[in-house]
């Protein structure tokens, strides 16, 4: 094993580099750190790629040329990495060379906005009962409903409104839900870093 | 020994009503703040068996104090609703700087303890009961100082620890913390965890906690050895499986605990005044 001149001895010393491919690159490859920050990193590219799985054919299979300089672009620009983390590889998608073959066809937007309502269902631990999710490239809205029944899991829709709601100010907007219904528009939120 | 299996979402209903009904496990842990928009009489009424709750996204570590005031009103709810067996919790970094862990990391035993204890102290207060924490599957070195961290946490706030057997397991196959640093701190656990556990696809190979997997030889043969210091009235452990769902590799290690530990007193006594 190759003596490692960065701090390794506990997690800790890790945190800085469990979400950066470009960190990870500086720990020997045969370093039980190294293989450390590799799971960490495995599990955002399994985050995306296992449920959001047509983007693989817009990257190739390993799907790194999505991956890595997503990574780095959500590092400069401080993602949180909350239950948008979706929503925000689309934005850089719509800013990058898949652009074109990304706005070609729909589903790559579905994907990715029922996969964001889906986390924010499986995450977020507030009193809101569903989030409706809306986005300026479509009419169509995405709902996730978070676990109501002991027999159920939680639930995700596609709505298509007969009478389209306002567009979101920004690319994507959002709203949760008081309760099972979805009998409110109190306005756009627009996403939080 | 009670056994109990984990019950994270409603697709297991199925299978945790026959486990029950067939007699594999004696009661069920419920991953709680999974099921706050549940009604908390229907959660009561979901399966007929004492229940543990288990949390997993408090986040008490990093959460503010009204944050924290408003997920124990929460829980308080399906704590009065269940009655549970025990509350539990996990020690982890949610985030690091603003920004979301995906696979969660350890905290630094030595260098946080003072802050860990405070607030481990705090969220007892504001759930108003005693809870159990539970131990982290460790990767690097700093694991080794788990054993004396948990054993003085104990002392110092009157929490429990939920002693998660093969997360102990994964930490002594990736940097070496023995078994017996363990030891007074599972004498003086009530409620276990066990699951199984995989290899990381790159060497050098580190252990995983996946719960998916089958239980290991050397997690069973770690609760063997240490049989008689798991063991004790009122204990319980959880079969934690949440992927690769398969009733019959799933009973198969619940009847491995079951030859290891027996039947569980309860039970017993059950069973001879049906006799």
């Amino acid at each position: 094993m190759t003596l490692l001149s960065l701090p390794s001895r506990t997690d800790r010393d890790l945190y800085p580099a469990l979400m950066s491919p470009q960190m990870n690159a500086k720990y020997p490859a045969d370093h039980k750190a190294f293989v450390r920050i590799d799971v960490s990193l495995r599990i955002y590219w399994h985050t995306l790629f296992d449920i959001c799985p047509e983007l693989l054919e817009l990257s190739g299979p390993d799907g790194m040329s999505i991956f890595r300089p997503f990574m780095a672009w959500a590092e400069e620009k401080k993602l949180a990495f909350d239950w948008s983390y979706y929503l925000w590889v689309y934005v850089w998608l719509r800013q990058s060379p898949f652009k074109e073959r990304l706005l070609a066809d729909e589903k790559y937007l579905r994907s990715i906005m029922a996969a964001s309502a889906a986390r924010w269902a499986i995450l977020d631990r507030g009193r809101s009962r569903g989030i409706v999710i809306g986005c300026a490239d479509t009419a169509d809205l995405v709902i996730g409903w978070k676990c109501r029944n002991v027999r159920l899991g939680r639930e995700i829709e596609l709505i298509e409104p007969e009478e389209p709601l306002p567009t979101p100010p920004d690319l994507f907007g959002y709203f949760t839900l008081p309760s099972f219904e979805l009998d409110i528009f109190p306005g756009w939120q627009s996403l939080a870093r | 020994m009670r056994l109990g299996f984990n019950f994270t979402l409603g697709d297991t209903y199925d299978t945790v009503q026959r486990l029950l009904a067939e007699g594999r496990i004696d009661y069920c842990e419920f991953l709680i703040d999974n099921f706050f928009c549940v009604d908390p009489d229907e959660l009561a009424k979901a399966f007929d068996c004492p229940i543990g709750l288990h949390i997993m996204y408090s986040k008490f570590l990093e959460a503010d104090r009204s944050t924290l005031v408003e997920f124990a009103a929460r829980l308080k709810d399906y704590i009065d609703a269940l009655n549970p067996i025990y509350v539990s919790d996990h020690i982890l970094r949610f985030s690091h700087e603003g920004r979301a862990f995906f696979h969660l990391g350890e905290i630094d035993y030595a260098a946080e303890y003072g802050l860990v204890r405070d607030k481990v102290v705090e969220w007892q207060e504001i759930v108003g009961q005693r809870i159990h924490f539970e131990n982290y599957p460790s990767i690097m070195d700093g694991g080794l100082e788990a054993p004396a961290f948990f054993e003085r946490l104990m002392k110092e706030t009157g929490a429990g620890v939920l002693f998660d057997a093969s997360n102990a397991v994964c930490a002594h196959r990736n940097c070496g913390t023995p078994f017996e640093a363990w030891r007074n701190v599972i004498a003086k656990a009530q409620h276990f965890h066990v699951a199984g556990y995989r290899q990381s696809l790159i060497e050098p190979f580190i252990s995983l906690d996946t719960h998916a997997e089958a239980l290991a030889p050397d997690t069973l043969a770690f609760l063997e050895n240490f049989r008689s210091v798991f063991d004790k009235p009122g204990a319980t452990m959880t079969y934690e499986r949440d992927d690769q769902i398969e009733f019959d590799a799933i009973v198969a290690d619940l009847k491995a605990l079951r030859d290891l530990f027996g039947q569980p007193e309860e039970r017993r006594h059950d069973l001879a005044l049906t006799a």
